[in-house]
């Protein structure tokens, strides 16, 4: 009876294995970062980059939605969780990274990283175009602020017209002096992109 | 990332259109937007001794009755004859003033692939509102640019070989954030995050060399004054663009 026990969970054990080694080799010529991970984040080898699916305790995999498609990674005791206290912590759908080592077709988990709060939703998200046509306007007529949070002396050394300076680590200190009075004016961040 | 969090900050203050030009100065430059500089800036270029071209775009007559240090006189009409005239090293920074922005001579000079190209914003008036003279006398038209590292900055060559040797007398530390050096560091790494930098400062060895780096230079250059500032003495910083892989593999590009 146990010997039976045995077999028949190794019978699903490999099937599961299998199903991890299709799913993976699906994925292999496939976009490894998805959906509004895209607005940070460049391809990068043996990251995988979307939303969290689920995890499974039972066969200690984490399943990644990247667009359409679901990548599934093992895991180990080593996996080492960052931006969450631990793997249970993170909530579905949360956009999290996956850096694994391995073959695409059979990863393994190395490390897991939350994607921190900061970043934008799109309708928040200002292009080259729409600062283009602010500048050309001026900030009288355009009607906005517009802000660089980078620190003092690369703002000395080159900013864009009109840009009043900002660090972001003296936020709190010159917010009063830098910002417009009147809150509902549109104000505009940037910085240097990736550093 | 520094403008998300200054974007969520001033929605905590109150702020209700707030947003973010989340691809920042490098698209902007990449799109050959008119990119401004200011007088203290350039004030430090030439106290430093920094390499940088600047250019007075004034008539030579107007030039030579009062100019910026170091400059060299293009009048803008004859800008686009003096093409070759410009330095061959396309990353050279250069700074074009004159009485205000010249925009069309912005674009001129950007156009030709100098894409540390600046205009003095507020010309020569702002330069004298900060206490910058003016110097009377003939300026030369040939320009003369000789690349040299910029105060702090450690060579290529210098930086790869720390790496390989494993120098016990260096620490290479590593400032971009934990979610960036968890994909890979150099080997024998430490990293601490420029944000966190002040904090953790007596972390760091006062009897070793530290070298400062992240992905492009600009955060590392930051780590650097800030360390400067805290009182170490023995610290340069990578300028230049390096990848590393998840085994500790780097790749270093010059800007």
């Amino acid at each position: 009876m146990r010997q039976q026990k045995i077999t028949s969970l190794s019978a699903f054990l490999l099937a599961a294995v299998m199903l991890i080694a299709s799913a993976g080799q699906a994925v292999a010529a496939k976009p490894t970062v998805g959906g509004t991970c895209k607005q940070c984040h460049q391809p990068q080898a043996n990251v995988v980059r979307g939303t969290l699916v689920g995890i499974s305790n039972q066969f200690k995999t984490i399943q990644v939605a990247v667009g359409s498609l679901v990548w599934v990674v093992k895991f180990g005791d080593d996996l080492a969780v960052t931006g969450a206290e631990r793997l249970e912590a993170i909530p579905k759908d949360k956009e999290i990274g996956v850096s694994f080592k391995g073959d695409e077709k059979n990863p393994y988990a190395v490390s897991v990283s939350v994607k921190p709060p900061a970043k934008i939703p799109p309708e928040k998200l200002a292009r080259v175009e729409d600062v283009r046509k602010l500048v050309a306007m001026g900030p009288e007529k355009g009607n906005f602020v517009l802000v660089d949070s980078r620190p003092r002396p690369r703002y000395l050394e080159g900013h864009i017209p009109f840009a009043v300076s900002l660090p972001n680590d003296k936020f709190d200190r010159m917010k009063d002096a830098v910002l417009p009075k009147d809150k509902g004016k549109p104000v505009i961040f940037y910085c240097a992109g990736v550093t | 990332m520094l403008s998300p969090d200054s974007a969520r900050r001033a929605e905590a203050a109150g702020y209700t259109n707030v947003k973010v030009f989340h691809e920042g100065i490098p698209a902007w430059k990449k799109a050959g937007g008119l990119v401004v500089s200011e007088p203290e800036s350039l004030k430090e270029l030439i106290e430093k001794d920094i390499s940088h071209v600047l250019v007075d775009l004034r008539p030579a007559k107007e030039a030579s009755e009062g100019h910026i240090q170091g400059a060299f006189s293009t009048p803008a009409d004859s800008l686009a004859a003096a093409k070759e005239r410009f330095p061959a090293d396309k990353s050279a920074p250069i700074i074009l003033y004159e009485e205000g922005v010249n925009d069309e001579a912005f674009r001129t000079v950007r156009g030709w692939g100098y894409k540390d190209t600046t205009a003095l914003n507020g010309g020569v008036a702002s330069w004298k509102k900060i206490g910058g003279t003016l110097i009377k006398g003939e300026l030369p038209s040939t320009i003369v640019y000789v690349w040299k590292p910029r105060p702090g900055e450690v060579l290529i060559e210098d930086f790869k070989n720390y790496v390989e040797k494993k120098d016990p007398g260096v620490l290479i530390l590593d400032v971009r954030d934990k979610d960036e050096a968890m994909n890979g560091m150099l080997p024998g790494a430490v990293n601490i995050p420029t944000s966190e930098i002040q904090d953790r400062a007596k972390e760091l060895p006062k009897d070793k060399l530290i070298i400062t780096h992240c992905v492009t230079g600009v955060r590392a250059e930051s780590a650097y004054e800030d360390l400067k500032e805290l009182g170490f003495t023995n610290i340069k910083f990578l300028n230049a663009v390096i990848q590393i892989d998840k085994d500790g593999k780097y790749e270093i590009t010059k800007k």
